[in-house]
């Protein structure tokens, strides 16, 4: 009987999971984007964007109560909190040398566990619970499937802020000068644009990101004490498999992440502990420099 | 005549014994823990901070509950209770313990969250001699002679449910659950009953499957691998964040037809709540429910409707039970009570009435011979609640 059923429609029973990694990629894509911004940009090693990820959650949290009134201030706040927790570090690392990653991973890592605990201080140590807007909790029917309904509005969201986030950079003076700063930081200063302010715009926009991406996501990675260390790592997995120059290759990498994390479970259930290692020691063997191919912002 | 400086110094020195001696005897009539005045110390460790907070608060409130509705008094004697925390397991449960042995001289332990904190705090029981009326985590132990529990071994909820789930579902069951030492006993104890009863599992190679634990949050993979299992119904355990993030995705998922039976933990306490609306139907197997209809049930959750929000829950029942016993066996101590005459008075109890319904320990395990009962969360008033739809086996040896 299971036999008929799988000669029939041998691709069906992972129709869900594969969509849910979609799902889960362009999640990761959001959250990991302003780390890689940060890091290729204003060769920044933020440890603290866990945090900021997780500053959006908690107020989701805090803010949702099954209204979309609350989803668009849950948004507006927390989008606004990670990018001024993203400038107050910016302010923090002025004084240390730009490349000097070492003194950067300490502090920050120092600044994200001190954050971590004011959150689990200020939120409580349970994970809260997370209400989505009523319209949005429930299930709708895929090809002949049952699949959460925000999972699905999620996927279209955060493929929006994907394009808006290409735009951004492809054609907008800010994403001009941050394309220029990457090419060449010298000649910009001498522009006139102060290389501190230019810092200061990236870790605002990694934190309005990070933000973004805990409001948003917050149904899916939902805030917790292990929160900010999960979207850490999974941005540092990012960072390894896509290379710093490329949008594309962020894309590309945080999507091969979200398959991972669903398809490949549910297709290899027994190696679910350490596939997406796996995964990654795998494409560093082949290819020492990840999915990308150049150095640029594109 | 004056005495000379050897002598005098000799004189000083037998004072000075006498003393010593003196106070040595005062403190030897009061023996550990307990005093000229009758009082009598006990030690509560729980988990007040940390990842397991929400049950160790049940655990000292439920006990804090029975000396409230019993003038302060176990045995007839003035409860001084010293509550120490336990935190996230061994590492921070071991020096807690120490203190509450070594220092504070507690006639009896209670509480404890953890499994590996029990097996911490163990060796320090079997130096000082103190017994443990435990309310919560039980490991593996060798040997038990000054170890209760007033909880449950892990692999009994399955074991309790698996004759039901064999006898009401037509069908294959899909048994899945986390990858530590808990999740492997509650599952084991179901697989074992379940294929005994003649029952068959839907997993596609007949074993059970394991989920990374704590690092799975995202179900949706598995329940695909359920569906294409073509299971009848699922069995399950889960407990905490984990238990929320299951229940939730499992009602928007494609299975969410399909029956969910699990260990009741999955929808107890506080991650009903925060699963709302999405644990509606769901079976499970416990040893409580603040629904049994008996007296004594009736007055401990209207005692503690009394002075919390909700219903107690089985953490609460558990630790409210061990003052219960503790009560019991320093009234049957004697004159004095000591920890080895408490511990002999443990043994001695019989039955034991509760809300939970009348038990009893088992004289191998010393952990309670108990019935099981089958709960479904439905609607009660405003919330949703485990509701008892029936009653299981009973379990214990």
């Amino acid at each position: 009987m299971i036999a008929v059923a799988a000669g029939t429609n041998r691709i069906d029973p992972y129709l869900i999971p594969a969509l849910d990694g979609v799902a889960y990629g362009l999640l990761v894509f959001v959250a990991a984007s302003g780390l890689v911004f940060c890091f290729g940009v204003a060769n920044i090693l933020n440890l603290a964007h866990g945090m900021l990820y997780a500053i959006g959650g908690y107020t989701a949290a805090a803010l949702l109560d099954g209204g979309w009134a609350s989803l668009a201030l849950a948004l507006g706040v927390g989008v606004l909190a990670a990018a001024a927790a993203g400038v107050l570090l910016a302010g923090l690392l002025t004084p240390v040398a730009t490349g000097n990653h070492l003194t950067q991973a300490l502090l920050t890592f120092g600044v994200a566990l001190a954050g971590g605990s004011l959150l689990v201080a200020g939120f409580g140590p349970d994970d809260p619970q997370v209400q989505v807007p009523a319209a949005l909790d429930g299930s709708v029917v895929v090809a002949g499937h049952r699949y959460a309904a925000y999972r699905l509005v999620f996927i279209v969201v955060a493929a929006v802020i994907a394009a808006g986030l290409y735009l951004a950079v492809r054609r907008t003076r800010a994403g001009m000068l941050i394309r220029a700063a990457v090419d060449d930081a010298e000649m910009v200063a001498c522009m006139g644009v102060s290389p501190a302010r230019i810092r200061a715009g990236v870790l605002a926009a990694a934190g309005a990101l990070a933000g973004a991406a805990g409001v948003l996501g917050a149904p899916i990675i939902g805030p917790g004490t292990d929160t900010a260390d999960t979207v850490l790592l999974l941005s540092l997995v990012v960072v390894v498999l896509g290379g710093l120059g490329s949008m594309a290759g962020t894309l590309l990498a945080a999507l091969a992440i979200g398959e991972i994390q669903t398809l490949g479970v549910a297709l290899l259930p027994s190696a679910a502990p350490f596939l997406l290692f796996a995964a990654m020691a795998a494409v560093l063997a082949v290819r020492a420099r990840g999915f990308a191919t150049s150095r640029r912002v594109t | 005549m004056s005495l000379t400086t050897p002598r005098r110094s000799r004189a000083v020195t037998a004072s000075l014994l006498a003393l010593v001696l003196s106070v040595g005897t005062a403190c030897g009539d009061d023996g550990p823990g307990t005093s000229a005045s009758g009082s009598i110390k006990i030690g509560l460790l729980a988990s007040l901070s940390g990842t397991y907070q929400a049950v160790g608060k049940e655990i000292r409130d439920g006990f804090e509950l029975y000396l409230a509705t019993h003038d302060g008094k176990l045995g007839g004697r003035q409860v001084d209770l010293v509550v120490a925390d336990e935190g996230n397991g061994a590492a921070t449960a071991v020096p807690a313990a120490t203190k509450l042995l070594k220092q504070d001289r507690v006639v009896a332990l209670t509480g404890i969250v953890g499994g590996g904190s029990v097996a911490g705090v163990y060796p320090l029981l079997n130096e000082t001699k103190v017994p443990l009326v435990g309310s919560n985590g039980r490991p593996e132990l060798k040997e038990v002679s000054r170890v209760w529990h007033t909880s449950y071994l892990s692999d009994e909820p399955g074991a309790a449910i698996a004759q039901h789930v064999r006898d009401n579902v037509k069908g294959s069951v899909y048994a899945i659950g986390p990858d530590y030492q808990g999740g492997w006993d509650e599952l084991r104890g179901f697989t074992d009953a379940f294929d005994k009863a003649g029952g068959k599992l839907a997993n596609p190679d007949g074993k059970t499957t394991f989920t990374p634990f704590p690092a799975t949050t995202n179900f949706t993979p598995y329940f695909a691998r359920i569906k294409a299992s073509g299971a009848a119904a699922v069995y399950t355990f889960y407990a905490g964040s984990a238990a929320v993030d299951f229940v939730k995705q499992y009602a928007q998922s494609e299975i969410k037809d399909v029956p969910l039976y699990a260990a009741g933990f999955l929808t107890e306490g506080g991650v009903l709540n925060a699963q709302g609306e999405a644990a509606r139907d769901i079976y499970s197997v416990l040893n409580y429910s603040p629904d049994l209809d008996n007296a004594e049930n009736r007055a401990f959750v209207a005692a503690w409707k009394a002075k919390h929000d909700g219903s107690p829950t089985t953490y609460a029942l558990a630790s409210y039970d061990a003052a219960a016993v503790l009560d019991r066996a320093i009234g049957a101590a004697g004159n004095d009570p000591t920890p080895e005459a408490i511990n002999k008075a443990i043994g001695q109890l019989g039955q034991i009435a509760s809300p939970r319904g009348t038990w009893q320990f088992s004289t191998t395990t010393h952990s309670p011979v108990q019935k099981w009962y089958l709960r479904q969360v439905r609607q009660d008033g405003r919330a949703l609640s485990n509701t008892v739809v029936g009653d299981l086996a009973t379990i214990g040896r």
